[in-house]
């Protein structure tokens, strides 16, 4: 039975007539995907090349949209600096740790809301979006001395929690969001065929879910991953516990940064976020729900 | 399972999305029991310890005399509402409060506009031309918050960068060294091309994801019935993706609220205070200055204020579930 | 199909996290090994750049060798976000033992309680022949928490080759006007005279100390921005004249882009600059390392150079750390004369104390930068000032006026800014 509904997954989405235009009518629908294209990649393509610049043709007078040169010296000097694997691993942990935590907790909680009746239900909501709005920068100091009174500056899982903590609330709210658009006839039908409630919601729901779980995982992934402030902050003694965008601000000396080093160790940096995304994309761009509710 | 997905009636949703908004199904009434308090319970305890107790702690510092002094020390004199008091009679602080509002909206409405617009292609694409622009989108999202910021420092550089090399070889030699940073608006605008930047691919993919989840079927019957793209965007497809686009627009308005990493970056709040809002005035004032109560203190204005801007949200957030 | 994918993905991700909780308060344990019995650990913190790898090295080895009982790390700090850093330091229960701080940053920490007084070791550490310019910010209400670690100023570094194809010689340049028309002479074509960004504010500050002006003052207590008194604006006025005579972009700072590569990459005749900037400029382009030359920056008259700010650094001793005495061992060998010398001739830096200046005499770098040494200046030694430093109105008022704006007016306005950021910190 899954395989049937693998397939229809897998199986491209029912076009509308109007998707079926001829090749001209479609020229400014590609066109307007190219000018996307271009704006969105430009600063990326700009960080790119800046890394494989000479660093003498980085910000120079005379500024080429193509480097006249190339070098790889800057990712060479990016992956030989000091504590590279070291650092790579502290992120991966503690980004992983955090995206995972928070999709758990989160999921359970946003079913909780979407599908549930419950006294208090109204209160929580408010209390999650509340929680969104949380003034990271300057809860930062109470953190840091509730870190410090219970022995817990200077630690990885600290960082992880807090980050679980940032992430949590709008896991939650996107997860209802999506949970809300999916019908939840579908799992009283297959609840009515003998399933039982979990079970309808992992056959049912939660393939349906998956562009949600993507776009929440991406986006705790990309906040955990780019955070600096508790991460300079709580990690103060213990040097081997520094994370990779601390670590990025090595580049920098008395007599400015070694830009080119920064932007090999951003595109580096990048490439995580990508490969978590290209892993998962099937999910959105199939089309899951219209295969789904279709049949 | 098949009998589910027979069951799912998928001509009936149309009928319901005539008469937007569309509210959300009606949850499962029977036998909760304490369920839903086990499934929230981590959830809760997580604010709890994490958040609420930290939120706690800031409340106190605002009402206390707390510098760099008190922090080490531990103990701290408590002084009322004077921190508030000094806030709320600064002049500057005004000024930063209607900054920060103005800041907001406009990167709103461009992020809105320019999401939707992107989503609603990308779903028309064909599946190649479809992952090149989901991907550039993720791209561009993942590049580093610093790392995005420096580029754009450089290239409206007034000296080094492409953007006023490129204006003057078009012709407009009132650019040639043009100083982009010496100049309040031309420095705000270019933070909101940063900004917008940076959030459109979020706000993009969101939507895009919410676009696959309409059924196809509702378009071709309403094109059918002999309704026009725009008609058929407005009374099928908006309705049903509305929930999505309102918590969009919410968490947007939350987040250029509290945009701080970029402006931090490239302009530290200046020239002057051209681009200081309320986040920059709170760090500077706290960790810069040393005065973690005042910096505290506009932490919670700033929540009160945004509060402010998503009751409405909130109240039609619960209208929605009014109905159900 | 795809959900038992999911699924296995989920729980095996799972076991991460349970791993990562595992291995994360595994190697916190690690790091906070306090030396039960043997050596006890001794963490310092210097700055990125402050001493070479060799340098350290060696210094590590001698040490060890010396105090056997003390383990000695040595950690590099960055230069981004370090303020908080050291915040967050000094308010922890289990601080690093020795911190380097710069000089003008000692006064904010030492009002906080958080560092250690060490105004009775000051005759053990031959605390009268110090540089005022590094001792004195290292005080706060008559007491010493910073101890002098090294100084730098600025100086004019120069291309030899560019000098001579325009016949100018250096050792001629004794006075600002001199100097404004040599660098006129060298500002040909696409050969800049000098490049000085807009928000090179220290350079100010020596025009204006120059002309008898000053930042701010003091007045009945109370401090107060002092840019648009008439010496402030001579100052000012003068660094404009300057600062025309090449391509320097007025709305940046000398580190964005890094003027070392500026000059390394163009035809730039001068920059205001650390000696040790040529360094810098020698390894981005190599056919540059026998061209580069350095003069004290000219004063107004012949017979005074040029007042200089005096950048550096003091060592501190958090009040939090564990191991005192092990802490003031280290600071009493790495600012003793021994290795201050070492440490001047390897990174050139004008050592501690006046007493040790001939050590550095065979440098040209180091020579020049004594001259200006002599009239070696601070910013105003409070607490308020490093509030005045995080916003740095100076900068805007410097790129204002450079680019057009009404120079009183905006004199008057920073000059405000000045008095308001430097009130309300203290």
């Amino acid at each position: 039975m899954s395989t049937v509904r693998g397939d229809s997954v897998r199986a491209p989405r029912g076009r509308a007539p109007h998707f079926r235009a001829p090749r001209l009518r479609r020229l400014p629908l590609h066109a307007g995907a190219a000018l996307t294209v271009l704006v969105c990649l430009f600063p990326v393509y700009w960080m790119i090349t800046t890394a494989l610049k000479p660093s003498r043709d980085i910000q120079s007078s005379d500024p080429h949209l193509v480097p006249h040169s190339w070098t790889l010296e800057h990712f060479r000097t990016a992956v030989n600096a000091p504590g590279f694997a070291q650092f790579w691993r502290n992120s991966l942990l503690v980004t992983a740790g955090a995206v995972l935590l928070s999709l758990l907790v989160a999921l359970a909680a946003a079913y909780a809301v979407a599908r549930m009746r419950w006294r208090g239900r109204r209160p929580f909501v408010l209390a999650v979006f509340i929680a969104q709005m949380a003034p990271w920068e300057s809860l930062i100091i109470p953190v840091y001395i509730i870190a410090r009174d219970t022995g817990m500056l200077d630690r990885l899982l600290t960082l992880t929690l807090v980050y679980f903590m940032v992430t949590l609330p709008f896991t939650v709210i996107v997860l209802r969001g999506f949970l809300a658009t999916i019908p939840p006839e579908l799992e009283e039908a297959a609840q009515v065929d003998g399933c039982t409630r979990l079970g309808a919601f992992r056959r049912v729901a939660l393939p349906l879910l998956a562009p949600g779980l993507m776009a929440t995982s991406l986006f705790g992934f990309i906040t955990a991953w780019n955070e600096f402030a508790y991460a300079n902050f709580l990690i103060i003694k213990n040097q081997d516990q520094r994370t990779l965008p601390v670590w990025l601000s090595s580049f920098q000396n008395t007599f400015g940064t070694d830009w080119g080093a920064t932007m090999a160790a951003s595109t580096l940096f990048a490439l995580p976020a990508l490969a978590v995304f290209l892993l998962l994309q099937r999910h959105v761009t199939s089309g899951l729900a219209t295969g789904a509710v279709k049949g | 399972m098949s009998a589910t997905e027979e069951h799912a009636p998928p001509r009936r949703r149309p009928a319901r999305t005539s008469a937007p908004p569309a509210p959300p199904r009606r949850p499962t009434r029977d036998r909760s029991g304490p369920w839903p308090y086990l499934l929230i319970a981590p959830a809760v305890l997580g604010m709890l310890y994490l958040l609420l107790y930290p939120l706690a702690r800031a409340v106190l510092i605002s009402l206390q005399d707390f510098r760099l002094r008190e922090l080490i020390s531990g103990d701290a004199e408590f002084v009322g509402l004077a921190n508030y008091r000094a806030l709320l009679t600064d002049p500057r602080f005004w000024t930063v409060v209607r900054r920060t509002f103005l800041f907001m909206a406009v990167n709103v409405a461009l992020i809105m506009v320019l999401a939707l617009l992107v989503a609603l292609m990308t779903e028309r694409l064909g599946r190649v031309w479809r992952t090149v622009v989901l991907s550039s989108l993720v791209l561009a999202w993942a590049m580093p918050v610093v790392a995005a910021t420096t580029v754009f420092q450089w290239l409206f550089h007034s000296e080094f960068g492409i953007v006023n090399r490129a204006l003057t070889s078009l012709g407009a030699h009132s650019f040639e060294r043009y100083p982009w940073f010496a100049h309040g608006t031309a420095a705000f605008a270019i933070l909101v091309t940063l900004v917008v930047w940076q959030s459109v691919p979020f706000a993009a993919i969101t939507l895009y994801s919410a676009l696959t989840t309409v059924p196809a079927e509702l378009h071709e019957s309403a094109r059918l019935d002999g309704a026009g793209a725009f008609r058929i965007l407005r009374s099928v497809t908006f309705p049903l993706i509305r929930p999505i686009v309102m918590l969009v627009l919410c968490l947007e308005v939350i987040w250029t609220f509290k945009a701080f990493v970029q402006i931090w970056v490239m302009t530290k709040g200046g020239p002057g205070d051209a681009t200081t809002i309320l986040p920059i005035y709170a760090v500077q004032t706290a960790l810069s200055r040393q005065r973690y109560d005042l910096g505290s203190a506009a932490s919670m204005i700033t929540v009160v204020l945004m509060s402010g801007v998503l009751v409405l949200y909130f109240r039609q957030l619960f209208r929605q579930e009014n109905e159900s | 199909m795809k959900f038992r994918l999911l699924a296995g993905a989920s729980s095996s991700l799972l076991l991460l996290t349970t791993l990562l909780t595992a291995c994360s308060s595994g190697s916190g344990s690690d790091g906070s090994a306090d030396g039960s019995g043997g050596a006890s650990e001794l963490t310092v913190w210097l700055m990125r750049d402050s001493v070479s790898a060799a340098f350290q090295k060696e210094f590590t080895q001698a040490f060890t060798r010396a105090h056997p009982g003390i383990d000695l790390k040595i950690q590099i700090q960055e230069w981004d976000g370090i303020g908080q850093k050291v915040t967050a330091a000094l308010a922890s229960n289990d601080a690093p033992d020795v911190i380097e701080v710069g000089n003008t940053q000692v006064a904010q920490y030492a009002q906080s309680g958080g560092l250690a007084d060490l105004t009775g070791k000051k005759a053990d550490l031959g605390g009268d022949t110090w540089l005022k310019g590094l001792a004195e910010p290292g005080a706060w209400e008559g007491r010493q928490y910073g101890i002098p670690y090294y100084a730098a100023n600025r100086v004019v570094v120069y291309r030899k080759d560019l000098f001579r194809q325009a016949g100018v010689d250096p050792a001629a340049i004794r006075t600002r006007q001199q100097w404004l028309a040599a660098t006129r002479k060298l500002n040909k074509g696409d050969q800049q005279g000098i490049y000085l960004t807009g928000q090179t504010w220290y350079a100010l500050a020596g025009f204006i100390w120059d002309e008898g002006g000053d930042l701010a003052v003091q007045e009945g207590g109370k401090w107060k921005g002092a840019l648009d008194t008439p010496e402030a604006l001579a100052g000012m006025r003068f660094y404009k004249e300057l600062q025309a005579l090449g391509k320097g972009p007025k709305d940046a700072d000398e580190a964005n882009p890094p003027q070392a590569e500026v000059m390394a990459a163009g035809k730039v005749a001068q920059i205001i600059s650390v000696p040790g900037g040529a360094n810098v400029i020698a390894e981005h382009n190599p056919r540059l390392k026998d061209q580069l030359g350095f003069f004290p920056i000219p004063g107004k008259t012949a017979g005074k150079p040029g007042a200089v700010f005096t950048g550096g650094s003091d060592l501190v001793i958090p009040a939090a750390s564990r191991h005192q005495d092990a802490a003031y061992t280290f600071v009493k060998e790495l600012t003793g004369d021994t290795w201050q010398k070492k440490l001047a001739l390897a990174m050139s830096y004008v050592p501690n104390k006046t007493s040790l200046a001939s050590a550095v005499a065979s440098d040209p770098g180091a020579a020049a930068m004594a001259v200006g040494a002599a009239e070696g200046r601070a910013t105003p030694n409070t607490p308020g000032w490093a509030a005045v430093e995080a916003e740095n109105p100076v900068k805007d008022y410097m790129t204002a006026a450079l680019t057009g704006g009404d120079l009183a007016q905006e004199a008057r306005k920073a000059s405000a800014e000045i008095t308001r950021a430097m009130n309300s910190a203290s």
